[in-house]
């Protein structure tokens, strides 16, 4: 990092004077005045939609506001006709997803778990700082569930978020149960750390391999399970029995090029979030298949989205190297310890308030002028990590951050001796499908459970509660299903038909169609083999027409 | 400012890609995205297993994919390892358990092609003597980041199982800990049901702008 040499002296040289002072606090208006500000929920292109049931109720980020306006890549002349009937239907193979299979063991239901990619190729295996559950001496649900209410900013559904707070303790005590081996104290009791915005340490982590350690457990209970997988397969369409119950779903199955139509007494949509449709420009640490598939599906059936305005940019995106950049550096690092600074080595926020305020602090020292600038036109701000080591020992960062070391170690940068740059990067989709506290989405025979849903976190989540909520609202959904079964249901496109009437009445329809399956970055498409079968045209899907090598530009990197 | 070009090939076929980036936003940029699997695209799914070779000389090996920065020269030939399935782990893990569920524990020749596989660097090949020898907890910090991208066990000439061994040892260790030592489970709740109610009570109060005050106000001791 020879081009930034300047800058890290400046860091270097106020380093010890900084390991003695305490960060700039703000005040709740400041926060909120930055926010405004700078954040791009409140700033970034949005626009409401015309159709659908949150026409022009709220806004949406252009780029999803296009997608929940698009068509169907199905043809108008699709007949569904079952190819596989099962009881449940899982779409996702993520920890939502795959929690919920191993909930419905033992149930004597038949299962099928449908994933776009392979098992486990999700948000979740990308996961790193941890999962909170209320288990320290100071701490109790009540505690935690205030915690992330004031994180989300009021806005959260208290009877998810409870749900999700008192299921914390009991959550771990089933994780470790399938052999997930959380951090312990040398004395062996789990050890808790802080995140930002806990009041008291409540954050369990497995190094900061969390998600990876997690999905990597589930995934093998899973296998050695009874339920059916079917990998490869995209849903592009949920299925009604015409009166708005749902009854099925429409696969596209990426490896044969064919349409696989599956007949279910409950449908479990559990899809994940959205970071690859690049909202605002911004890079992602999101997986390859985070397009927001799920959304669209259950928008088409009429469930509304709530929040589904609100994303979370991760305040510490990794902005250098070029090959890592978007990627994730977790918060447990300023919990340990490590400042954010400026070009001039100083300190600019609290590190451990609310990720929306970071992010939004971040954003401002580098539009106004304060940021560094890398040899690829990024820009960023400087994570102190060799701080950690000189508070905490030398060796730390290797023992407790063995992929932050692996990752940069490979571009000739050590973070003990080094700091490194960061860039707020999108991470996480606040809102979602609205569900109640059994996960159910409102439609009769359609459950959601994961990052696809909203509400449970308001419009800014906290640290280590998306895992907290793919293992408890997985199950919980699954305990639902068990407890709710609707009878087998007519296979039919109802829905999609009624919102393609409404998308008749727009001026200006979108040339898209919806879900894109694989981000515009790949160039990859939905394409249809020609052959026997329904739908039988060779079609091609119209969103991915444009590649391009590197991310958009980032708007909110103009300079001062 | 734009980066250099290079020239790379991925199984025979030349494309260029600039600098600094991955294998795989290169495959993308040249419209061939689906030659090599992605799943995460952030180095912990082990989707994108490739072998290398670089017209330098330089010997070649495995990496993934998207974590991999192009070079020039360099030869690209997707590498899938397929899914394969594994026995359940036990609780108290013993030498015997293992050799009992991984029949050839003992055919490793030590040769060493596992640990030079392994793209996130894992002392594999120690670790399988380990194994033997059932020293677990090392085996399980071993294994603490292994991504199950399955290149150790693909190169294995012996058909030794190293990922799924580390797997089966960890979670075989992982079950067999005191759930009461860790702390899981329950929550360090001295109050009584009642009084845990009330504090609910208080904090799930119907105005939202008065129960954000209350949450904010509850956060600084944790209690009402």
């Amino acid at each position: 990092m020879d081009w930034a040499s300047d800058s890290i002296q400046k860091v270097e040289k106020t380093r010890a004077e900084r390991m003695k002072q305490a960060p700039p606090v703000l005040s709740d208006a400041d926060k909120d005045e930055l926010l405004r500000e700078f954040h791009p929920d409140f700033v970034g292109m949005k626009r409401p939609v015309r159709v659908g049931p949150n026409a022009d109720d709220q806004e949406f980020p252009n780029e999803l506001a296009d997608l929940l306006e698009a068509d169907s890549p199905l043809p108008e002349d699709f007949q569904p006709r079952a190819d596989i009937e099962t009881d449940v239907l899982i779409i996702g193979g993520g920890g939502a997803g795959v929690s919920a299979a191993l909930a419905l063991e033992g149930s004597g239901l038949t299962v099928h778990l449908a994933t776009k990619l392979r098992l486990g190729d999700s948000n979740t295996v990308m996961a790193e700082g941890g999962i909170q559950a209320a288990l320290g001496p100071e701490d109790s649900p009540r505690r935690h569930f205030a915690d992330a209410l004031a994180g989300g900013h009021g806005k959260n559904d208290p009877a998810l978020l409870r749900a999700l707070c008192e299921a914390g303790p009991s959550a771990i005590d089933w994780l470790t149960g399938l052999g997930c081996m959380f951090d312990q104290n040398p004395e062996g009791s789990f050890r808790l750390r802080s995140g930002g915005g806990t009041s008291t340490p409540r954050v369990l982590a497995c190094r900061d391999y969390t998600g990876l350690e997690i999905m990597r457990v589930l995934r093998d209970a899973l296998v050695q399970g009874s339920a059916n997988l079917l990998e490869h397969h995209s849903a592009v369409e949920l299925l009604d029995n015409g009166q708005g119950l749902t009854s099925g779903a429409v696969f596209w199955n990426s490896k044969t090029r064919r349409w696989v139509t599956v007949s279910a007494r409950a449908v479990l949509l559990a899809t994940g979030g959205s970071g690859r449709l690049h909202f605002q420009g911004f890079p992602t640490s999101n997986h390859f298949g985070a397009t927001g598939d799920g959304l669209i599906l259950a928008y088409r059936q009429g469930c509304p989205l709530v929040h589904a305005h609100t994303f979370q940019y991760h305040p510490s995106g990794t902005s250098y190297p070029e090959a890592l950049v978007g990627q994730l550096v977790t918060e447990s690092i300023r919990s340990i310890g490590a400042q954010l600074l400026n070009k001039d080595g100083e300190q600019f926020v609290e590190e451990l308030t609310f990720r929306d305020v970071v992010a939004s602090a971040i954003i401002r020292e580098v539009v106004e002028g304060r940021g560094v600038k890398t040899p690829t036109a990024r820009r960023g701000v400087w994570l102190d990590t060799p701080m950690i080591e000189l508070k905490s020992g030398e060796g730390t960062i290797r023992r407790q951050f063995p992929g932050l070391i692996h990752r940069f170690e490979r571009y000739g940068i050590d973070p003990a001796k080094q700091p490194i740059l960061v860039y707020p990067t999108l991470h996480y989709q606040n809102g979602g499908v609205s569900i109640d506290s059994d996960g159910s989405a409102g439609n009769v025979g359609l459950w959601a459970a994961g990052e696809v849903t909203g509400g449970l976190h308001g419009t800014n989540r906290l640290m280590g509660n998306s895992l907290l909520d793919i293992t408890v609202f997985g199950r919980r959904a699954a305990e639902s299903i068990k407890n709710n079964l609707p009878k087998r249901e007519a296979l039919t496109l109802a829905a999609l038909a009624r919102f393609r009437e409404e998308l008749k009445s727009l001026d200006h329809k979108s040339s898209e169609t919806s879900p894109i399956l694989f981000p515009k970055e790949s160039g990859m498409k939905l394409e249809i083999d020609a052959g026997e079968g329904a739908g039988t045209k060779t079609e091609t899907s119209s969103a991915q027409q444009e590649t391009t090598s590197y991310e958009p530009p980032d708007p909110f990197s103009r300079p001062a | 400012m734009t980066p250099n070009k290079v020239n790379i090939s991925i199984s025979g076929k030349t494309v260029q890609a600039s600098e600094g980036e991955t294998i795989v936003r290169a495959l993308w940029a040249a419209g061939l995205g689906g030659l090599v699997e992605v799943g995460c695209a952030g180095g912990v799914c082990g989707a994108c297993t490739v072998t290398l070779r670089f017209s330098d000389g330089r010997p070649g090996g495995t990496d993934l994919a998207c974590m991999r920065a192009v070079e020039e020269g360099m030869q690209i030939f997707p590498c899938p390892v397929e899914t394969q399935p594994v026995p359940a782990p036990q609780t108290d893990p013993t030498a015997e358990k293992i050799r009992a569920a991984f029949p050839t524990l003992d055919r490793c020749t030590k040769c060493g092609s596992c640990t030079t596989a392994c793209p996130m660097s894992i002392p594999v090949m120690d670790s399988v003597l380990r194994m033997q020898s059932e020293n677990f907890e090392a085996v399980a910090e071993d294994f603490t980041t292994c991504i199950h991208c399955g290149l150790c066990r693909f190169v294995c000439e012996d058909k030794v199982k190293p990922h799924h061994m580390g797997m089966w040892v960890r979670r075989s260790l992982g079950m067999s800990r005191d759930s009461d030592l860790l702390g899981a489970g329950a929550p360090p709740d001295s109050f009584s049901e009642k009084d845990a109610e009330k504090e609910w009570d208080w904090l799930l109060t119907a105005d939202p702008d008065e129960r954000l005050r209350r949450a904010t106000s509850f956060r600084e001791t944790g209690r009402l």
